[in-house]
């Protein structure tokens, strides 16, 4: 009889023991888990403030591609109101003064050749960078081709 | 009793969180752009009933061929706007590929 409580108390005790072994690996596990999830939650804030800062870069994007889609609806509308200003007929001006407005198609022919070699990514000149005056501008593309140029 | 301890011990553990983290970048494109064009420049002739015989002439003074390729007033006109279109469409796209490529492949990145 005594042999069976002191089996039972050494049995207690060895449970005891390792049960305070178990909850010294758990706190151990626990530590490391909250150093883990506070690591997370500062990564987290650092996604949410990259994703912020993406959103803030789209909208800017959006906005220079709509800017740039407004400027060239303008030099488009400009080259109609070349073409019809004033009730302009380009066929009875080319008969009435046909050298002068072949000198002026040509010069507009080259102007709007180079118009399309800078939109395919031909890098600006210096004259054209610096151009601020009517007379220095490229009247084709002023949008894409003259960026000092306030139309006035 | 030590049954009982051995399963208080063991199975009412506290699990090891483990966090997964999967940062596999995707390589970069870095396709080149396209080389700027670099056009020819054309000569526009104007050709009326009063002045044909005279631009022919000089055509053939010119050894040229004494032919040319017609286009109406508004045709000319036309042919303006379309080219104008393009040229836009050209330069929207153009520029599309820049902020995709600004927002995708910074240059700060490429350095890392």
């Amino acid at each position: 009889m005594r042999l069976f409580f002191i089996g039972i108390i050494i049995t207690s005790l060895l449970g005891a023991g390792a049960y305070v072994l178990k909850l010294q690996r758990d706190n151990v596990i626990l530590k490391e888990n909250a150093v883990k999830l506070e690591s997370a939650i500062s990564e987290q804030k650092q996604v949410i403030e990259n994703q912020k800062k993406d959103f803030a870069e789209i909208l800017e994007a959006n906005k220079k591609i709509n800017e740039l889609v407004n400027n060239l609806k303008k030099d488009l509308d400009d080259l109609d109101k070349r073409f019809s200003k004033k009730d302009r007929d380009i066929g009875k001006l080319a008969i009435d003064r046909t050298k002068v407005i072949e000198r002026i198609i040509n010069k507009g022919s080259d102007n709007a050749t180079r118009c399309i070699e800078i939109a395919s990514g031909s890098p600006l000149t210096e004259e054209e960078k610096n151009a601020t005056k009517k007379s220095e501008i490229n009247p084709e593309c002023p949008s894409i081709a003259n960026p000092s140029y306030i139309p006035y | 009793m030590l049954t009982l301890a051995i399963f208080l011990t063991n199975c009412s553990g506290v699990k090891q969180l483990s966090i997964f983290k999967e940062e596999v970048k995707r390589q970069e494109l870095n396709l080149e752009k396209p080389t700027p064009l670099q056009l020819e420049q054309i000569k526009w002739i104007i050709i009326t009933s009063e002045n044909a015989e005279e631009v022919f002439k000089k055509m053939e003074e010119q050894g040229l061929d004494p032919v040319l390729f017609g286009l109406t007033d508004n045709d000319y006109q036309l042919i303006a706007k379309n080219f104008a279109q393009i040229r836009n469409q050209l330069k929207i796209t153009n520029d599309i590929l820049d902020k995709y490529k600004e927002y995708y492949e910074p240059k700060e990145k490429v350095k890392e």
